[in-house]
């Protein structure tokens, strides 16, 4: 894992642009993820991790269309490049191989 | 739709959002607003719009765009931009600008650049009136004391009795340090025989020195002024007399009474002190060169040479010093009904420059008259540049409507304008300073002060010109700037912006009378001092002043003075002569008390008395009404009297008065005469009782009606019988009218100075008229050439031009000639015998702004009017 670090709120947000694929704009971002992790979220936390994520080169933006909604203002539409699924895949082996070598009696309770 | 998101939270993302991200913001922000509205309701929307906004503060909202980042820029990204950023494009457009136009560039920097020269110079001389005496230690606990005469009016004298010195340092605490000091004007400093100087001596206590802080170059400050027969001199003295050699030790002989040793030197004196003798002599050798000044503890009598500076101890108030010391000091000296009569009072130190009752030289309201006088000049030359700079926006219109269309917003237009302001006011700021630097001499010597000019040690002309260049390019850029940017693109471009849409054409309107208003205010002010003065000098003064040769009597035994008029009437060219005390018209008369005939009590006016021998009233040729002249004698016989004194003594016939007796001054004679009245002061103050009487040991003066003819054999004559008979003076002579010219010195000076102000802001006018006709030229003419080829005649275009300046200067005078009235009529209440202000001077100021007008917009409308229309309008 090398240069690419992810944080945990920026592999969340990443792995959110990932699901919404087509529609992975900021406002959508923020409410998947409030719903799915069942709490409020931030406008300005969110923004600010997809401008991290996209000075990593991890996600590319592209203006996309304007609704009367948002007061006629074209939204940011984000991808997952090919740097960002690279990163997230790493991130998932890694996760993967920790699990896989817990021993079964660590969990003591169980 | 209904529910608008916060606007205040608008705005203020607006606001601090980078120019990249802003949009995107706002519009996530309203989406978000929308939504929760449509669940939770818009109040709670609001409310997480409001936490939304919170939680975004955050350094990435306003920082730039990282680089990395490929982005497209938008047009949104530069609505802002810094006008520090766009500083070196407005330099660049503005240095274009004024290059193309030079005429224009050059009528802002010289208008621009006399006014500020003017407030340069007013504000230096300003500044260096308000600093006299301001350098003293401790200053706020020297006074002087003064002496109030309470008489039938209150009079004031600078000088105190001679033993007041000694009676505050014996009888009273409050003082810390007493110094007295005798100013003597014009004594004869004798190095060698050859070598004699004229010099304004002072006898002092070693105090006075301590009190003023001047320090001594070399000798010591411990016995400086105790040991008799020394004296201090100021190093530049000290170098006129002696050049290079050392001066410490050295002997001088001051007049014939007093041999000097040089103790000490002094550092030359700052400018900025009234306190100006360069010599200092113990105190104690007074009695030695005048003695009637110390001669005993006279308190009856107060000359205003004879001063007395004090310190007071910290925490002691001049006020209370006025009220009970001072009050003490005139009933311990005096019976109860003088010590109402003398009254003393303290003079702080700043003062003594600026009081006019007790002889400061300069009147602080001068001072802030030359300081509106400087405003109003500023003003005109802001005035100026608005107007021209309003009038060259019109030729600017296609350049700004590009401008627009490109993006500029107003605030860079704006700035652009006041860049361009700047580097006029900037250059015009150069060219003051060469002009203040050339002028400096010239109003030096016009004030007959030591004014320097240095922008780098001078911390408050350091202070001054920065606000003054902010205040003038504010003034000036902001209203064309505003104008400027509030251009309608498409009307600029189509060329169809008209006077009336230049905004304000009636604040230019405005501003022009302003102007015309300033000027002609200044040369009805010029005209009525120039016409005052003039009159007071070539009026009759009710005695013969002209070709009458004035010269000192620094010696009067009554052998000396019958041998010299005896050899002057021998001299061809001399018609008569005469001795006297004070010449017939003068500055300062003495006054006293009179007791008429067989009245018991004193009267209560006081009566100015002169001593002169029986040839004055002949050679002043002054008319006698009744009686006689006065008869030859030495001492006080016989008295003549003026017809003011006849009145004040409430007689009805100039007879009733020859013949009486009158004591005068303590002194009994007879009245044998009326002289018709003369003016024997300035024409500033009234004719008030006069007598004359002869007294030959007060005679200090000679007067020689010469014939001018030949002048020159004559004054040889005189000096060579004048120097035979005081071989240790210096021959000095003077004419009567230059010494009565005098009188009006500082009035003559105010005049040279509104004159050259006046001068000045009709110039800047003129410049100002003359931008402004060149342009209303150009803008007509289309017109001019239609209405020529329609027929009309040269001198009806010509009027086109001149009705529209006309009519601004009518009003201009409308509004100038009431204030001038009131301003002059205050000036000329200074004298008892003045001018009237007649409609002659009003009309004769209009006259002279018409023609100065017409001058300057003839030419310019001349050109105009006689061009052939073929050229104008061949385009079409």
């Amino acid at each position: 894992m090398k240069g690419t670090q992810l944080g945990e709120f920026e592999e969340l947000v990443l792995l959110t642009i990932a699901l919404l694929f087509d529609d992975a704009y900021s406002v959508a971002v923020v409410e998947t993820l409030s719903e799915k992790l069942e709490r409020p979220m931030s406008l300005g936390a969110v923004h600010r991790t997809m401008q991290r994520l996209e000075e990593k080169g991890m996600v590319s933006s592209r203006f996309g269309d304007a609704t009367a909604e948002r007061g006629g203002r074209s939204k940011r539409l984000f991808t997952v490049t090919l740097a960002g699924e690279q990163a997230l895949r790493e991130m998932r082996r890694i996760r993967n191989e920790l699990w896989a070598g817990i021993p079964k009696t660590a969990w003591s309770g169980l | 739709m209904k529910n608008k998101p916060p606007r205040w939270a608008e705005w203020l993302v607006e606001r601090i959002a980078a120019p990249y991200l802003r949009d995107e913001i706002l519009g996530d922000l309203s989406e978000l607003f929308q939504r929760r509205g449509n669940r939770y309701g818009y109040s709670k929307a609001r409310l997480f719009y409001w936490l939304d906004v919170l939680l975004l503060m955050h350094p990435r909202l306003w920082r730039r765009k990282p680089r990395s980042v490929a982005y497209a820029p938008q047009f949104t990204d530069y609505q802002n931009p810094s006008p520090l950023l766009m500083l070196s494009n407005y330099f660049k457009i503005a240095l274009r600008k004024l290059n193309r136009n030079k005429a224009y560039t050059l009528i802002n920097v010289v208008s621009l650049g006399l006014g500020i020269a003017c407030a340069i110079l007013i504000f230096t001389l300003v500044k260096y009136h308000l600093s006299f005496d301001t350098f003293h230690a401790n200053k706020d606990r020297i006074f002087r004391v003064f002496t109030e005469l309470h008489d039938s009016k209150t009079r004031y004298n600078p000088g105190v009795p001679n033993p007041m010195g000694d009676a505050l340092r014996n009888g009273f605490t409050a003082f810390e340090k007493v110094g007295r000091i005798a100013f003597l004007e014009k004594r004869v400093v004798e190095i060698s025989p050859n070598k004699k100087f004229k010099e304004d001596i002072a006898f002092a206590d070693p105090e006075f020195l301590e009190i003023t802080n001047f320090p001594l170059e070399q000798g010591n400050s411990k016995t400086a002024l105790q040991e008799r027969n020394t004296a201090l001199i100021t190093d530049r003295v000290a170098k006129k007399y002696f050049g290079a050699e050392d001066p410490i030790g050295k002997i001088v002989h001051v007049d014939d009474s007093l041999v000097v040793r040089i103790t000490g030197i002094l550092r030359d004196l700052p400018a900025n002190t009234d306190i100006r003798p360069e010599m200092y002599i113990p105190f104690g050798n007074l009695k030695d060169h005048t003695p009637w000044m110390v001669e005993k503890d006279w308190w009856f009598s107060v000359s205003d040479d004879m001063q007395c500076y004090v310190r007071l101890k910290p925490g002691v108030s001049a006020a209370s010093v006025d009220n009970t010391v001072l009050p003490a000091v005139s009933s311990k000296y005096y019976d109860e009904k003088m010590a109402k009569f003398f009254r003393f009072k303290l003079q702080p130190i700043s003062d003594v420059h600026f009081n006019p009752n007790l002889k400061g030289n300069t009147e602080k309201k001068n001072l802030w008259a030359f300081g509106l006088i400087g405003l109003f000049l500023i003003i005109t030359t802001c005035v100026n540049f608005v107007n021209l700079s309003t009038a060259q926006a019109l030729g600017r219109s296609k350049e700004i409507g590009v401008r627009k269309v490109m993006g500029s917003q107003r605030g860079a237009l704006f700035w652009q304008f006041m860049t361009e302001t700047a580097l006029i006011t900037g250059m015009a700021t150069l060219v003051a300073f060469g002009l203040a630097y050339l002028a400096l001499p010239v109003v030096n010597q016009l004030f007959e002060i030591d004014l320097t000019l240095n922008p780098f040690t001078d911390i408050y002309l350091i202070t001054f010109l920065p606000v003054l260049l902010l205040v003038v390019i504010f003034i000036s850029g902001s209203y064309p700037g505003l104008i400027l940017a509030r251009f309608q693109p498409v009307m600029a471009l189509k060329g169809k912006l008209s006077q009336r849409q230049l905004g304000g054409f009636s604040l230019r309107k405005g501003l022009v009378i302003t102007q015309f208003a300033i000027s002609q205010l200044l040369i009805i002010g010029t005209l009525v001092i120039a016409n005052q003065l003039r009159y007071s000098q070539q009026a009759d003064m009710g005695f013969e002043k002209d070709a009458v040769v004035m010269l000192p009597v620094p010696e009067n035994k009554k052998s000396t003075i019958n041998t010299l008029s005896a050899q002057f009437s021998e001299l061809p060219g001399v018609e008569s002569s005469t001795f006297f005390d004070t010449a017939p018209a003068a500055e300062e008369v003495g006054s006293t008390g009179i007791q008429f005939d067989s009245r018991t009590e004193s009267e209560t006016f006081s009566i100015a008395i002169k001593a002169a021998d029986d040839r004055f009233v002949p050679t002043f040729e002054i008319p006698m009404v009744a009686g006689r002249n006065l008869n030859p004698s030495d001492t006080i016989r016989e008295y003549i009297v003026n017809e003011s004194a006849v009145k004040a003594l409430q007689l009805k016939s100039n007879q009733e008065v020859v013949g009486k007796r009158a004591v005068i001054n303590g002194r009994p004679g007879t009245i044998v005469g009326v002289m018709k009245d003369f003016h024997y002061r300035s024409f500033h103050v009234g004719i008030e009782p006069l007598c004359i009487t002869t007294r030959s040991e007060n005679y200090m003066n000679c007067a020689v009606k010469v014939n001018l003819r030949n002048l020159p054999a004559t004054l040889a004559g005189l000096e060579k019988s004048w120097s035979a008979m005081y071989p240790s003076s210096i021959f000095t002579y003077q004419f009567l009218d230059e010494e009565i010219e005098r009188f009006y010195k500082l009035d003559t000076m105010m005049l040279r100075l509104i004159q050259a102000f006046a001068g000045i802001a009709i110039f800047i006018g003129c410049l100002g008229l003359y931008g402004l006709i060149s342009f209303m030229a150009e803008q007509k003419n289309k017109e001019i050439g239609v209405r020529k080829v329609l027929g009309a005649s040269v001198p009806s275009i010509l009027w086109l031009f001149c009705k529209e300046f006309a009519r601004l200067l009518l009003i201009a005078f409308v509004l100038a000639a009431p204030l001038a009235w009131w301003v002059m009529n205050g000036w000329l209440n200074n004298f008892v015998y003045r001018i009237e202000l007649g409609a002659g001077i009003f009309a004769l100021a209009i006259v002279i702004t018409v023609v100065i007008s017409v001058l300057t917009v003839g030419y310019r409308s001349m050109k105009a009017a006689l061009m052939n229309p073929i050229k104008s309008l061949r385009s079409e």
